[in-house]
């Protein structure tokens, strides 16, 4: 188990650093950035970008140095300055940059001259600077400031600002799909071919081809839209909380921002994503209900005499739920990642729209944020689900 | 896998009974129709398919034209125009005929999906092949890069890069002949539009191809290790000619039903990404991006959201019960 765990955690971490420097590739290749954003805004007036604001601004973003050590600064917040050993500064004049470029010729004392393209020259040595913003880097989740969305605070900050509704809007959604869609998927298998099994399979079938789009929109037209016009008690279509308190027939007054009011602005959203992971998860029950139920231990616990309670409750659902720990733990990215469609339908102020707006705006840095975290979710939630398995069935091993 | 059916001979022969195969395509196909809803599915997907390809026939007004008429904003459906033509589903917020946006749209939104399925299977169907079948360093760098695909969101890579790309489409060199093609087959008005389209095209094959890869893979190592494969090897057939003749046509079936799952998959991911605003652009009509504007005007024209919601619905229903028809039609004990 040790050595196992030891060699998942090293494969995890080489897994991180690789989406790391592709994303960072991403970041690379992306036009755009702070000095084509202003160069657009100032061409042809008299505040045209000059040469020393362009430094100033390359400056502030590391886009003066080179990639190697710009990489590096990005993603472990090093170098920062030259390497001390004992009170001694090291390599204290090696170029890992240049601000300034052009020609230039160098003459030096003794007579010899070098030609560059670089007029200002950066060395390891200028690193300590207070105008160069350098974090902790992306490896110990420091993923600096946002650039546009809310400009100059902290990435973390809007990612913290921002989870409490997805998690509330995943969690209760994947809560009510787990509660209903075990029972039902077990009573499905159970009465194979019954009425009731068709009526799941059906349902369930129509449920998995439907588009999550046209479910939520159609969600809004019917429950916000239509009741509200015909006076029955309407939900609302969009937001967390309402801007102004509404009086709703049946529900009587709503107040903005009270706890009715969160409840109130769930239903909806929760109703559609609940539908979602439902349809998917009820099927994957039944299915491996079925297969169980056709197992040696169940006739064999069967024909003991055993009543048919305890032979699915005991024998078959215990086994039947192993492989669905896979897709219950699978839900952990997806609670980080946010539901991007049914927030973008709903205004939810959530991770997921949170992407898309960043996505809108260019703001990279919170781009990448949600990337990195959303990679290293993913690999945890497969390391819990192995171990989890060697945990609840013993005749699988890690190895 | 062949089926034979026995006739008895009405006339008294000597053998009394005549054998007549059935080819293996005729038990598919007569299987494939009791699945009455995948024959339905079918049909109306043909006839979609159909109606967007005759789109500048069928469609009453031009894929771009503005009514310009008082009344023309978000007209409903049925409405005439001054000279007589008929909004048959109404306007847009532009006053643009909404059944003529769907006609085109259906043309970039299928021929994408269908592209993008051939394309990704076809390149998946090679790769995994090759794998499985060398074995060797092919596959372990497929497997680890298999890996890391599978340890990444992959929708938030795929929307940051097709984000990334559309803002500038210029950025990647596609041949012109492509973009002329795909011009020509979506009646696109320029080549700007043909870049995005490009675009997408190549993002959604660069992330589809993953699953094919992964499915023909395994099947290939299933197949080799099988004794005709071992027979034929040791009659000195060669390794290509293996391939093409055993392991490609036994791997067909869970291919063909993969192949339609790629096809519901990559009409939903170009709808969801249109509707979402990283897709194919405005003017270009798809249906995830008409879908897009009739939720931003939900509040004007409550029915537009319906009218574009409905194909939708009946395609990504369709995708789903032909694969579903064709998977029992194939091989019935075949679970994906």
């Amino acid at each position: 188990m040790t050595t196992f765990l030891v060699r998942r955690l090293a494969q995890m971490f080489l897994i991180t650093l690789l989406a790391a420097f592709v994303s960072y590739l991403l970041f690379y290749i992306a036009p755009g950035g702070p000095l084509a954003k202003l160069a657009e805004i100032n061409q042809g007036g008299r505040n045209r970008l000059d040469r020393d604001a362009e430094a100033r601004i390359k400056k502030t973003f590391d886009l003066d140095l080179y990639q190697v050590p710009r990489f590096m600064r990005w993603l472990i917040g090093h170098p920062r300055g030259s390497f001390v050993i004992g009170g001694q500064e090291f390599f204290q004049s090696l170029q890992v940059g240049c601000l300034k470029e052009g020609r230039a010729r160098l003459v030096y004392a003794d007579g010899t001259t070098v030609e560059t393209n670089c007029i200002e020259p950066v060395y390891l040595k200028d690193l300590p600077d207070p105008q160069r913003r350098v974090g902790n880097g992306v490896m110990r989740l420091d993923f600096g400031l946002s650039q546009q969305i809310l400009r100059d605070r902290p990435v973390m900050d809007l990612i913290g600002s921002r989870i409490g509704p997805t998690l509330w809007l995943l969690g209760l959604s994947n809560l009510f799909a787990l509660i209903i869609a075990v029972p039902i998927g077990v009573i499905s298998a159970v009465k194979q071919y019954s009425k009731f099994d068709y009526l799941v399979t059906t349902l369930t079938f129509f449920g998995s081809a439907m588009p999550t789009l046209f479910l939520g929109i159609m969600g809004i037209l019917i429950f916000a839209l239509t009741f509200k016009d015909l006076g029955l008690p309407y939900l609302p279509p969009q937001l967390a909380e309402s801007n102004a308190d509404a009086v709703v027939p049946l529900l009587g007054d709503i107040v903005a921002g009270s706890m009715r009011d969160r409840i109130w602005h769930l239903i909806l959203p929760v109703t559609v994503l609940t539908i979602v992971s439902l349809t998917g998860w009820t099927r994957f029950i039944r299915s491996s209900m079925l297969e169980v139920l056709r197992q040696d231990y169940v006739r064999t616990a069967r024909s003991k005499g055993l009543g048919e309670r305890a032979v699915i409750a005991k024998h078959a659902l215990r086994n039947a739920l192993i492989p669905f720990i896979t897709l219950v733990v699978g839900v952990i990215p997806a609670l980080f990642g946010g539901a991007v469609v049914t927030e973008t339908i709903f205004s939810w102020p959530g991770l997921g729209r949170l992407f898309i707006a960043a996505l809108g705006s260019n703001d990279y840095p919170v781009l990448m944020a949600i990337l990195l975290i959303g990679t290293i979710l993913t690999l945890v939630s497969y390391l819990i689900s192995d171990i989890l398995y060697t945990v609840v069935d013993p005749r699988i091993r890690v190895s | 896998m062949t089926a034979t059916t026995l006739k008895v001979s009405s006339g008294a022969s000597k053998e009394g009974l005549v054998v007549q195969p059935e080819s293996q395509s005729t038990l598919v196909w007569r299987r494939f129709r009791k699945h009455r809803l995948a024959v339905i599915s079918g049909v109306l997907l043909m006839i979609i398919l159909v109606a967007s390809l005759l789109a500048p026939i069928i469609a009453p007004f031009g894929r771009d034209d503005i009514d310009i008429s008082t009344a023309a904003r978000f007209a409903p459906a049925l409405s005439r125009t001054p000279d007589g033509g008929l909004h048959l589903l109404g306007t847009d917020h532009l006053g643009r005929d909404v059944f003529t946006r769907l006609l085109y749209g259906a043309r970039v939104t299928l021929i994408v999906a269908v592209l993008v399925a051939v394309f990704s299977t076809a390149i998946g169907m090679v790769i995994g092949a090759l794998a499985g079948f060398y074995r060797g360093i092919v596959d372990t760098l497929l497997m680890r890069f298999l890996d890391f695909m599978s340890s990444i969101p992959s929708f938030t890579i795929l929307l940051i890069l097709t984000s990334i790309l559309i803002t500038d489409p210029n950025m990647l060199p596609f041949p012109r002949i492509w973009l002329d093609t795909l011009r020509v087959t979506m009646l696109l008005r320029d080549m700007q539009e043909a870049r995005t389209v490009a675009v997408i095209l190549l993002v959604l094959i660069g992330f589809g191809w993953i699953g094919s890869a992964r499915l023909m893979r395994g099947m290939v190592l299933s197949i080799r290790e099988t004794l005709y494969v071992e027979a034929s090897r040791s009659l000195g057939v060669s390794s290509l000619r293996i391939i093409t003749q055993h392991v490609v046509p036994n791997a067909m079936a869970p291919i063909i039903v993969s192949f339609t799952q790629d096809l519901a998959a990559a009409f939903a991911t170009e709808t969801v990404l249109s509707f979402l605003g990283y897709g194919v652009q405005e003017p270009t009509a798809t249906w995830g991006n008409m879908m897009k504007l009739a939720e931003e005007y939900i509040f004007e024209q409550r029915l537009l959201p319906v009218i574009v919601g409905v194909p939708i619905l009946i395609c990504s229903l369709a995708f789903n019960f032909i694969g579903d028809g064709l998977r029992d039609a194939l091989d019935p004990r075949l679970k994906l």
